[in-house]
């Protein structure tokens, strides 16, 4: 070895320069990660089926398939509210608990860049991670829409559908960033994000089809209270053409169908009694989509600052020992 | 005397545990100071305070000039540091991590594309850039940590156990690096365990021990203060006791005593004075066949340090 010839050229960098290099190295990693390509591998497999299986059906019962122009920006990327939680999970479930475990953060904290920077740069590298795999998909399926369904309506609408995901998926993100920061553990962080949406998937139809408290949905993460469209396409609860769910899940599709419906309303209901025949319908409120749409992105935002909040708090406070 | 590290009164409490207790460092310009202690000493928690990982409970510190305490990203853009053990992301490849942290230094491009290639090839790792730094052996990473600590050509290098993990060649070639360095102006802090490395390189020395300095001086000043004698081996053809009782007889020398061929002499100065005591045993009629200072080296000194410690007493 011998010493590096020195020309002290160095510069005192903008603060974009260095976010910048945090993404890039916060890039590389999420792009490589085995269980983000797992993830995304399996995403498209399961697009394929959904394309796949009707053609398959069709042709093995000889009916013909039939034209639908609506396929695509009713079915988005096919992505809902389990895809949301495990896109997020893979991506982010490592990103600051994981650095920490592997004592990686050591030297890119003694680097000349904020932990705010770096934060923000890991955030901003897991948009841009989710924008893409996001962006590919919904181009697949719309590809693979027009060629199973035929020419689709609507299509300038995707931009907007995909922005929807993005957000619903935030939620899951800043919740793992959230628990990764605090416990500096991954696997607490993806098991207890994992609680959270268990419990709410299962609890959230129970509460939405039998309480009369299912507002209290409308402001947890996840599916929601679920409504339909009136005036729209079919008028039963249970075979609505447009079904409506107020969760932070949902925030796509209630785009798209404020796009298409802007003044509409949403019916909301539970079910009232089991009666012979079929169950009885107790409507609980009206409420204008623009509402629903408008709320299900407060909501969804205020959960986004808020656990980012926490996240980048704690790791702007964290001191690091091991 | 300009300094690169000044801490006052430095103090690092984990709960009830006081790892740093009310330190004072100086770490002068241009030197390599070694900073030395036993195991859970406080130098690791010292060095962490010092790059912003840790903050402190109590007391200053400036870091070339400028005031550090806690997330100070600019104070860090003319330092380097390299952690003990040091892991770097395995989905990286070499040469990416340090392009990346190139441009969180404000390297150019063209200043990255050159001085990249050379920090590998100096630091031995030349061929291996382009590979993911989860194939590189232990070895391997602490290589990359030595070049990343070099990348940004910092005035002040912090090197927490430099050569922990490397193998005898690379140990060889990392001290004659910090040499080489240290040449340019650079300032080296080193906490490093093997006492005999901080012999050879380091110029300033800081033993620490519960968390309190017990000594920071020159190297040399620390093993003269330590001990007011000095052990002379002369070997000497034909001795005799008048041999013994002319040395005795020397107003510098302490005790003599005889172990065959050998004259084992204490001497009560720390001043060079082999050529009285050599004129002396000539006289007397005496050969001298070798002579060798037994001295207070590093090790002893470390060892005398931290065993007054443990027993309460100050250095």
């Amino acid at each position: 070895m011998s010493a590096v010839e020195r020309k002290g050229v160095t510069t005192n960098p903008g603060w974009i320069t260095r976010f910048w290099a945090v993404v890039e190295y916060e890039l590389l990693w999420n792009i490589r990660k085995k269980k983000f390509i797992g993830i995304v591998v399996v995403a498209f497999a399961l697009a394929t089926l959904s394309l796949a299986l009707p053609v398959i059906f069709s042709n093995m019962s000889g009916q013909q398939l039939g034209r639908n122009p609506d396929y695509v920006v009713s079915t988005g990327a096919g992505i809902g509210g389990l895809g949301f939680f495990l896109f997020a999970v893979v991506t982010v479930m490592n990103s600051i608990s994981g650095e920490f475990e592997s004592g990686t953060i050591i030297p890119l904290l003694t680097k000349p860049v904020s932990r705010t920077i770096v934060f923000l740069g890991k955030v901003f590298a897991a948009f841009l991670t989710l924008l893409s795999a996001y962006a590919v998909l919904f181009v697949y399926m719309t590809i693979g829409g027009t060629i199973v369904y035929g020419p689709q309506n609507n299509l300038h609408l995707i931009p907007l559908s995909l922005l929807g995901s993005i957000l619903s998926t935030f939620v899951w993100v800043a919740i793992v960033l959230a628990i990764g920061s605090l416990t500096k553990n991954s696997m607490i962080a993806a098991l207890g994000t994992f609680g959270i949406f268990i419990a709410l998937s299962i609890s959230a139809p129970i509460v939405s089809m039998f309480s009369e408290q299912a507002w209290i949905l409308t402001y947890v993460p996840g599916p929601g209270a679920s409504g339909y469209i009136e005036g729209v396409g079919s008028q039963t609860p249970f075979t609505p053409s447009i079904s409506v769910s107020t969760g932070t899940d949902s925030i796509a599709a209630n785009l798209i169908n404020y796009v298409l419906h802007p003044s509409s309303n949403v019916t909301f209901f539970k079910i009232g009694g089991f009666s012979p025949g079929e169950p009885s319908i107790v409507e609980l409120y009206v409420e204008p989509l623009s509402l629903v749409l408008l709320r299900s992105i407060t909501v969804a935002s205020t959960y986004i600052l808020a656990f980012s909040f926490i996240s980048w708090y704690a790791f702007k406070r964290t001191q690091v020992l091991e | 005397m300009e300094l690169a590290i000044e801490t006052r009164g430095l103090t690092k409490r984990y709960g009830s545990l006081t790892a740093v207790n009310n330190l004072d460092l100086k770490v002068e310009r241009n030197t390599i100071h070694g900073f030395l202690g036993p195991n859970g000493a406080g130098k690791t928690t010292t060095i962490k305070v010092l790059v912003g990982l840790l903050k402190p409970d109590e007391g200053t510190i400036r870091v070339l000039g400028q005031e550090v305490c806690g997330d100070r990203p600019d104070a860090r853009l003319r330092m380097g540091y390299m952690p003990e053990l040091p892991k770097f992301p395995k989905h990286l490849k070499g040469w990416e991590l340090l392009d990346i942290y190139g441009k969180m230094y404000g390297m150019g491009k063209q200043e990255r594309r050159e001085q990249i290639p050379k920090l590998l090839e100096i630091v031995g790792l030349k061929g291996r850039g382009r590979d993911f730094i989860g194939k590189y052996s232990k070895g391997m990473q602490q290589r990359l940590g030595i070049a990343q600590a070099l990348l940004n050509e910092p005035e002040l290098i912090i090197l927490d156990e430099p050569s922990l993990g490397l193998d005898p060649v690379g140990k060889v070639e990392v001290r004659e690096l910090m040499k080489e360095i240290a040449k340019e102006g650079v300032t080296i802090f080193l906490s490093s365990h093997l006492l005999f490395e901080v012999e050879q390189i380091c110029s300033h020395v800081t033993i620490i021990h519960r968390g309190v300095s017990l000594v920071s001086d020159t190297l040399q000043n620390v093993s003269s203060k330590l001990s007011g004698l000095t052990t002379l081996q002369i070997e000497v053809a034909k001795i005799s006791n008048s041999i013994v009782n002319a040395v005795k007889r020397l107003p510098f020398v302490s005790d003599v005593s005889q172990s065959g061929d050998t004259l084992i002499i204490e001497l009560r100065t720390r001043d060079d004075v082999r050529s009285q005591i050599s004129q002396e045993i000539t006289r007397a009629g005496g050969v001298i066949v070798s002579m060798s200072y037994k001295g207070q080296g590093l090790e002893e000194v470390f060892i005398q340090l931290i065993s007054r410690s443990r027993r309460g007493e100050t250095a």
